[in-house]
């Protein structure tokens, strides 16, 4: 369980697997962290939290990612270390009690500021070739990003 | 008729460069290669013909999807790829343009000689890079307010002129004159602003770069001289784009589209091609919205470019003015643009949305876009190539409103993975080879960028220029050679 860099001719392609749904989405985030930055330091930064929703389960791992870029450029912070507390299904549209209507994420990052890493922009998460699969003992993803 | 089996894809020629990949399903219109074998054998191993041919499934999609010479897999429409969308029946796909909006090359001349530069190198390599940010987290030249931001979004390179960093020259030699009409900054979102406001005049990473280069032929005498080239002469190229704005820009409508047309995304099949059907309220906000991204792109280009004029006047001891440190040209590589062309057999007139990612518009001598200073022998095209191979200015060509929406190549086209360059090359035996054996100068803010940038994971610029001439899209004027780069 984790995260490889694959191949692509431009740009950079993150392949992950968990044994849930929540470690898939942490080994791809530590995948676009490691696709920034070949060494990134142990303890550096301070730990930051972000909070996710989306319409479809494969919108927010996309909306996830994005959010960790922007933060990236507006912190000036490579998060790393990433953490996904939950991942929240919406609830049954029968079940007339039930307020949450979409997918929702609570993660936190370590934020290592990105002076104190030699790091190179990714530029943005992509759909393309994307995949979010439910296998026999987990999950795997596959992520194209934009270099 | 000769055909070329690419994996499974047919490939039918249709003459010399000329290869079109059949319609066939659900294809709208058929596919186009423009390339010679030896390129076509460096695509057909990935995923560049699968999404040229991916690109003919948008509505409104006119008379061919075309791949130029240098083109290469990218996400959704390939590297290299041109689309014209019709404008009205049609769609506009932020996918098709990049993230990278305006992503895009400009050149300045200076009348220095090599001779002149030659012991200065290290000097202006170390100025140029202390005073250029690059890199991720490197700052910007200009760090403004969200009031700035607008105003840059909506004026473009008319709030650098009014704030001291460019002259009015530097307009008239650049494309829409650094103004893109109906820029709107109210549909950048807030994000996107935040990004981009303290990025302004930084070249970013991965393959940008600002290159100090000397002209070493000139094919062309008399185009040449209409661009103010000539042998020996040093030249500054610099490459970047519209930054973090941009490129949230493009996330942000990706989604909208997805949330608010899931009708057309559902008949696209990569969902990177996600399109707003023309006329949508949708898809004139995105219009609106690129257009302010693209002025965004055009001032970053102008801050790096002002400040490079500063650099050399202290390593140079003399005024940027004395140098004659003017514009030739500055074209956008990933962009959508409203233009009229006339398509179809009977010659109709249609108004279309003309995509260009990792494609540079090539028109021709005499058309009305063409800037002033240049219509009578066609607007300049720069193809940057690896830093250790040259670089080409060529002009619009005569062929290009037929065969390719007035469009050519943009580059030489990546060949290797990053990941795969950084097993096979090392940043720091790649710098010590460029100055040693070719007395070219590199600073970087990563070792690693330099491996992966590294000369030999291009294609062949040279054969990918053949190509453009050979066709009539993009005539050869000048080559140039690096002196010194500095990239993130």
């Amino acid at each position: 369980m984790g995260f490889e860099l694959r191949d692509h001719t431009a740009d950079v392609a993150v392949a992950a697997t968990g044994d849930s749904l929540e470690a898939v989405f942490e080994a791809t985030a530590d995948g676009l962290a490691a696709a920034s930055c070949d060494e990134i330091p142990p303890e550096t930064g301070e730990r930051f939290s972000l909070t996710v929703t989306a319409e479809r389960r494969e919108a927010l791992l996309f909306d996830y990612l994005g959010e960790l870029i922007y933060l990236r450029d507006v912190r000036a912070e490579l998060p790393v270390d990433n953490r996904v507390a939950s991942i929240d299904a919406p609830a049954d549209e029968s079940d007339a009690d039930a307020e949450a209507t979409a997918w929702s994420l609570e993660a936190s990052a370590r934020g290592v500021p990105l002076a104190a890493v030699d790091a190179r922009e990714v530029k943005a998460v992509t759909y393309s070739e994307m995949r979010l699969e439910s296998v026999a003992d987990g999950w795997e993803a596959y992520v194209v990003f934009d270099v | 008729m000769t055909t070329y089996d690419a994996n499974g894809i047919t490939l039918e020629r249709v003459r010399e460069y000329v290869w079109e990949i059949p319609q066939e399903g659900d294809m709208r219109v058929p596919a186009r290669v423009l390339a010679s074998e030896a390129l076509l054998e460096q695509i057909e191993d990935d995923k560049t013909l699968e999404q040229i041919k991916n690109t003919t499934h948008l509505p409104g999609i006119t008379d061919h999807a075309i791949c130029m010479p240098d083109g290469h897999q990218g996400y959704g429409f390939p590297v290299g790829g041109v689309g014209a969308l019709d404008a009205e029946n049609g769609c506009i796909s932020p996918g098709a343009v990049g993230y990278d909006i305006n992503c895009g090359v400009r050149m300045m001349r200076t009348n220095l000689t090599y001779d002149e530069v030659q012991g200065h190198e290290e000097e202006l390599v170390d100025s140029l890079f202390a005073n250029v940010p690059s890199g991720l987290g490197g700052g910007g030249i200009v760090e403004a307010g969200v009031d700035t931001v607008d105003e840059i979004l909506a004026r473009g390179v008319d709030w650098a002129l009014e704030n001291g960093h460019a002259v009015e020259d530097d307009l008239l030699h650049c494309e829409d004159e650094g103004m893109r009409e109906g820029a709107d900054p109210d549909k950048v979102s807030q994000k996107a602003k935040d990004r981009g406001k303290n990025q302004i005049g930084s070249l970013g990473s991965g393959n940008h770069f600002l290159e100090v280069q000397r002209v070493t032929d000139v094919f062309d005498g008399e185009v040449g001289e209409a661009y103010g080239l000539s042998e020996d002469q040093i030249v500054v190229l610099i490459h970047c784009g519209s930054r973090g704005l941009g490129h949230q820009t493009c996330n942000d409508y990706l989604r909208k589209i997805e949330q608010q047309h899931e009708g057309l995304l559902n008949q696209l099949p990569d969902a990177e091609l996600a399109a707003a059907p023309a006329g949508s309220q949708l898809a004139e906000d995105y219009y609106a919205a690129m257009n302010a991204a693209i002025n965004f792109a055009w001032v970053n280009r102008q801050l790096i470019m002002h400040r490079t004029r500063q650099v050399f006047e202290r390593v140079f001891d003399r005024s940027w003015e004395e140098m004659d440190m003017h514009l030739l040209y500055d074209v956008a590589h990933n962009i959508a643009k409203k233009e009229t062309h006339t398509v179809g057999e009977d010659g109709e007139e249609r108004e279309l949305y003309v995509h260009r990612k990792g494609a540079t518009r090539a028109f021709p001598a005499g058309h009305p876009e063409v800037p002033k200073a240049y219509r009578d022998v066609g607007q300049p095209v720069i193809i940057p190539g690896s830093m250790g191979a040259g670089s080409y200015v060529l002009r619009g060509g005569e062929n290009s409103m037929d065969l390719t929406f007035g469009s050519t190549a943009h580059g030489a086209g990546r060949l290797m993975s990053r990941t795969q360059a950084k097993n096979e090359f090392w940043g720091g035996d790649v710098q010590q080879d460029l100055e040693e054996q070719n007395q070219i100068y590199v600073k970087a803010q990563s070792g690693a960028t330099v491996a992966e940038e590294a000369p030999g994971v291009y294609k062949d610029v040279d054969e990918v220029v053949r190509v453009s001439d050979a066709l009539g899209i993009g005539d050869k004027v000048a080559r140039t050679f690096p002196v010194c780069n500095i990239k993130g």
